[in-house]
């Protein structure tokens, strides 16, 4: 047995099952746990694959700043009464609809997969150990991809000083 | 087949004694502050339990042990009890990256001053959920302060070994040890001396230690995130402290003091050096503790985001000129 398969395969299962469950989940505190769960096992299969530049990227932003954020607004709601609703019956048919049409775009792409000959080796263009890791992102974000790492940096100043502007103290001067 | 597996026995022996190793320092360290603040406070500290107080820890650990496990009504129990763990792991795990030795590290990773990071944001999870599954207002207090002030400083803390990292070149650690070795100071505490001050503040606000223990203030919020626990859990909470403390210190000796590097060679201890260093850190914490009162809340978010994080951004990009020019 090849241990690279067993673990993908103890990556690939934790990770959709973690992600049905958080789906699934009436707690919103219990949904982003799970969604936790299932970015570490994305960040080790990343690491898998040899990248583990991104394994790390991925935890510091997703787990470390991103969800964090999350679970801090759903810790100051207070949803215990939410929690023990009963379910929706009417939403039944319309989320069985979309399970329907979600369903049948999986099986077809199970199938298109199926059809063509496994292969679990990542298509890797260069040989990553000549140099580090981190040495052939920054060769390929600062070489070939410059201007829209630079355009997606001025996009993120605006972003956030539009939320500095919107939590500003505003002095409402009376008018006589 | 055999080969991993004498890799993997290999592996759990070396990770087994460094572990043991670490938590004896843990132990002893909790002696040592308890002694060294006692001095300071002209007290005499721990006397009774065996020379000198020397087996108070191991005292500690046995009553903590046989205490009885208190889990109180309304706590949402499977968050609760995982909580603790995952401050431990995450503050325990960062021992293995350490370069302690030139030919001793659990862990040779090319990522290794990231993933310390990782895991130092991931501690993260451990206070707020504690404070959030308590049910109690003290806990949710002292939880949304850690949290707010864990996020914070931790952007501080970054950059300040981003400019160590800049001076290396390299995010593995023993390749910072061995280009801090190369470089004419011998060690990055002379030039990089803003972002060792940087670091060591938020390296303490980042262990929610005095004077930013404010999510475990005792006068205003009991104990904070932890005030519903008991017993060994309490202790899980207590070890994730000063495990944190101890892998920070031994982060700060690795990228600004030059590691293992000393004056001269000690025969048959080379990581001689490496231990003093962190010793001399430790006590660093314990004295900032013992003559600093509390910050207030609005002052430390206030130092976090008006002056440490713009330092060390000054700092940062003043490296990378520096480092253009020569």
């Amino acid at each position: 047995m090849n241990w690279d398969l067993i673990i993908f395969y103890y990556l690939a299962i934790v990770m959709i099952f973690s992600s049905v469950f958080a789906i699934f989940s009436r707690h919103p505190v219990y949904t982003v746990l799970l969604v936790l769960v299932m970015i570490i096992h994305q960040a080790f299969l990343l690491l898998t694959l040899g990248a583990e530049f991104l394994t790390v990227v991925q935890i510091i932003v997703y787990a470390g700043a991103i969800l964090v954020l999350f679970l801090f607004v759903v810790y100051l709601i207070n949803l215990r009464k939410e929690t023990k609703k009963s379910v929706f019956i009417r939403t039944v048919s319309l989320i069985g609809i979309v399970f329907l049409l979600l369903g049948g775009l999986l099986i077809k792409n199970l199938l298109i997969l199926l059809s063509l000959k496994p292969s679990f080796k990542a298509y890797l263009p260069f040989t990553i150990e000549e140099k580090s890791n981190v040495w052939w992102i920054a060769n390929y974000l600062f070489k070939n991809y410059l201007l829209q790492f630079e355009i997606i940096g001025v996009v993120l100043l605006v972003a956030i000083l539009g939320a500095v502007f919107l939590i500003r103290k505003v002095k409402i001067v009376e008018q006589k | 087949m055999g080969d991993l597996i004498d890799k993997l026995i290999f592996l759990g022996i070396a990770a087994g004694s460094l572990l043991v190793i670490a938590l004896l320092h843990v132990a002893y360290l909790t002696y040592a502050e308890r002694k060294i603040i006692g001095r300071m406070q002209q007290r005499l500290g721990p006397n009774r339990v065996g020379p000198r107080g020397l087996l108070q820890p191991i005292a500690d650990m046995v009553k903590l042990l046989t205490k009885e496990d208190l889990v109180p009504y309304g706590v949402d129990k499977p968050v609760f009890y995982i909580a603790p763990f995952i401050s431990l792991v995450c503050a325990g795990t960062g021992v293995a990256l350490i370069p302690i030795w030139k030919k001793f590290v659990l862990s040779n990773i090319n990522v290794g001053i990231l993933f310390i990071l990782a895991l130092s944001s991931l501690s993260a999870y451990g206070v707020i959920l504690s404070g959030w599954a308590s049910n109690s207002r003290y806990a949710l207090l002292g939880g949304l302060r850690a949290s707010a002030q864990v996020i914070s400083y931790e952007i501080a803390m970054s950059l300040a070994l981003l400019s160590v990292v800049l001076m290396a070149g390299s995010l593995n650690l023993m390749d910072i040890v061995k280009a801090q070795i190369n470089s004419p100071y011998k060690i990055y505490l002379i030039p990089q001396i803003i972002a060792f001050y940087v670091f060591i503040i938020s390296a303490i606000a980042e262990c929610n230690r005095v004077p930013f223990d404010l999510p475990e203030a005792e006068t205003e919020l009991v104990a904070g995130y932890f005030v519903e626990y008991s017993a060994m859990r309490f202790a899980i909470f207590y070890l994730a402290e000063y495990f944190g403390m101890v892998v920070m210190s031994a982060l700060a000796v690795t990228c600004f003091l030059g590691g293992w590097i000393g004056p001269f060679e000690i025969p048959y201890i080379p990581f001689f050096w490496f231990l003093i260093k962190l010793y001399i850190i430790l006590f660093i914490y314990i004295w900032v503790r013992a003559t600093l009162p509390r910050y207030r809340y609005d002052q430390l978010m206030g130092l976090g985001w008006k002056v440490l994080i713009p330092v060390a951004i000054i700092n940062l990009f003043l490296t990378a000129v520096l480092k253009l020019i020569f």
